[in-house]
């Protein structure tokens, strides 16, 4: 799927992210901030209606995040999502997604995220 | 980074009270609003025992026991790298529950630390341990 159109990460929303967990609010993006952007630009991918994800199912099961430098607020960024993987495990899928998070010098971070999707109970 | 760091060496040990209101106030920051950690219905229709707390809260939590571990430090840093796994959902009742947070060095060499952190909540491990590498700037 192509990158998602640059987002601004706005001082605003580190502020209210920074205090929602406690964190000193210096500017510096917290170090699980990116979930709010990668997630939902990963949605896009999973809920394209052929692919069909019931959101009531899923669980968070994995999450890492590696960081090449350091993002401050205001920075604008764009999100590339994939798919690495989808096993089934005993009626159960374990979706493996990553999302590549870019500003205009280049690739700031790598997101992964694994969720475990429910089985139809039969 | 801080030569006395020793391999099995705990770093940080902390206590996070969490209440409903905070799992409100982390929905509205991350965008995250699905009801089964907001309302206690809709999580005991999605056969949960109660209300639980968004893995990234958690998450969260634990960046927050490591960024107030650097800086009570003195310590100038940054995390390059952040893993976990949820292993139990944290169950959040009316009254509220805690997060215990434990850090401890997992590798130390140069410039760069490897810190594994455990959190429990209601003596059950929540997360098969985080990791964090931390590099000094």
């Amino acid at each position: 799927m192509p990158p998602t159109e640059p987002v601004q990460i706005t001082p605003a929303s580190v502020t209210r992210f920074a205090q929602a967990l406690g964190l000193a609010d210096d500017g510096t993006v917290p170090p699980t901030f990116l979930i709010s952007l990668t997630l939902p630009a990963a949605e896009r991918l999973v809920e394209d209606p052929e692919f069909g994800l019931d959101w009531s199912r899923v669980l968070h099961r994995e999450q890492r995040f590696a960081y090449h430098r350091e993002l401050r607020a205001g920075a604008a960024v764009t999100c590339a999502s994939t798919i690495e993987s989808i096993k089934t495990v005993a009626g159960n899928d374990l979706l493996a997604l990553r999302t590549d998070v870019a500003d205009e010098a280049g690739l700031v971070a790598e997101v992964w995220t694994t969720l475990f999707v429910a089985g139809d109970p039969q | 980074m801080k030569p006395e760091l020793e391999v099995g060496q705990v770093v940080f040990t902390t206590s996070f009270p969490v209440e409903r209101a905070d799992l409100q106030r982390y929905a509205d920051a991350s965008g995250d609003d699905n009801p089964i950690h907001l309302d206690e219905a809709a999580a005991k229709a999605a056969g949960l025992p109660d209300v639980i707390a968004h893995g990234m809260y958690t998450m969260g939590l634990v960046s927050r026991a490591i960024l107030e571990w650097l800086a009570a430090a003195g310590v100038d840093a940054r995390i390059t790298e952040f893993s976990t796994r949820f292993a139990k959902p944290v169950v959040v009742p009316a009254g509220g529950t805690a997060v215990e947070v434990e850090g401890k060095v997992r590798k130390a060499e140069g410039d760069t630390v490897e810190i594994a952190i455990t959190a429990t909540s209601a003596g059950e491990k929540v997360l098969a341990p985080a990791r964090a590498t931390i590099i000094a700037n």
